[in-house]
């Protein structure tokens, strides 16, 4: 079964606070490439990552994660 | 921390060293590391046939010489870099890799067990028809056992390293100041 895309905001939110690949990836406790690899969307992670993801930005983990595409920066939908 | 876990953490930070990163930058760099480590692995096979033809002889010991010689020189760097390239996917306990690293692993393991099983089944058959009937070939000599099962092991050992340096995905850009593959 071909695997269905799940899209994340996570490189977006690591921008915006400021957040190193290695920083993220240490409190995450996963190598900084699968963080690499997670931005891409080459990984989708288990849902206790993806929860621990969500957890330490602060939100909810539906604003990181979505298996729809999010919509750009300044786009109206 | 005993031996095992100093051994293991001192291969996980000797994985990150960047010496190695010029020999498996690129996929093609990389596909080239496993094609070099299966020419190894296939001239130990090699190795076998021939010493079942004609060991024991001086003859065979010197074939055996130069033969193991190229094939320690195709496989340890190769899988060196095989293994820097895949942060020792193939080789550290699990407990020292994450989700992603442990889902790799099990899929380059289950690619390599059909491999093997394959292998095993063509070298099976040829051994079985080389050795059909009264002919010299139905002798087998000790040296082409010992070579013959060293290249099974050899090959079941590393085989799940070249299968996870063949898939191995361009790690992201880096966009950090460490970030280095």
């Amino acid at each position: 079964m071909a695997e269905e895309p799940v899209f994340n905001r996570i490189a977006v939110l690591r921008a915006d606070r400021g957040v190193s690949r290695r920083d993220l990836a240490a409190a995450l406790g996963v190598h900084y490439q699968t963080v690499g690899y997670l931005e891409r969307g080459e990984y989708s992670p288990s849902l206790h990552l993806a929860l621990r993801i969500a957890e330490f930005f602060e939100v909810p983990v539906e604003v990181v994660f979505s298996l729809k595409p999010f919509p750009k920066l300044g786009s109206t939908s | 921390m005993n031996w095992g876990e100093r051994w293991h953490a001192h291969a996980a930070r000797s994985m990150e060293h960047p010496m190695f990163v010029p020999l498996y930058r690129t996929r093609a760099r990389r596909r080239l590391l496993v094609a070099v480590g299966a020419t190894g692995l296939l001239v130990i096979w090699a190795d076998a046939i021939v010493s079942w033809y004609i060991a024991p002889s001086d003859t065979a010991v010197t074939v055996n010489f130069v033969l193991l010689t190229i094939a320690l020189v195709c496989y340890l760097p190769s899988v060196t870099a095989l293994n820097a390239a895949t942060r020792g996917l193939a080789s550290l306990p699990e407990r020292r890799l994450d989700e992603r690293q442990i889902a790799e692993r099990l899929r380059a393991y289950t690619v390599a067990n059909t491999l093997m099983r394959l292998i095993l089944t063509v070298v099976t058959a040829l051994v079985l028809a080389a050795m059909w009937g009264d002919g010299p070939a139905a002798r087998v000599p000790g040296a082409a056992i010992a070579l013959g099962l060293i290249a099974v092991w050899l090959t079941h050992y590393v085989l799940p390293l070249l299968v996870a340096g063949w898939r191995l995905p361009d790690p992201p850009p880096d966009d950090d100041p460490g970030d280095e593959q």
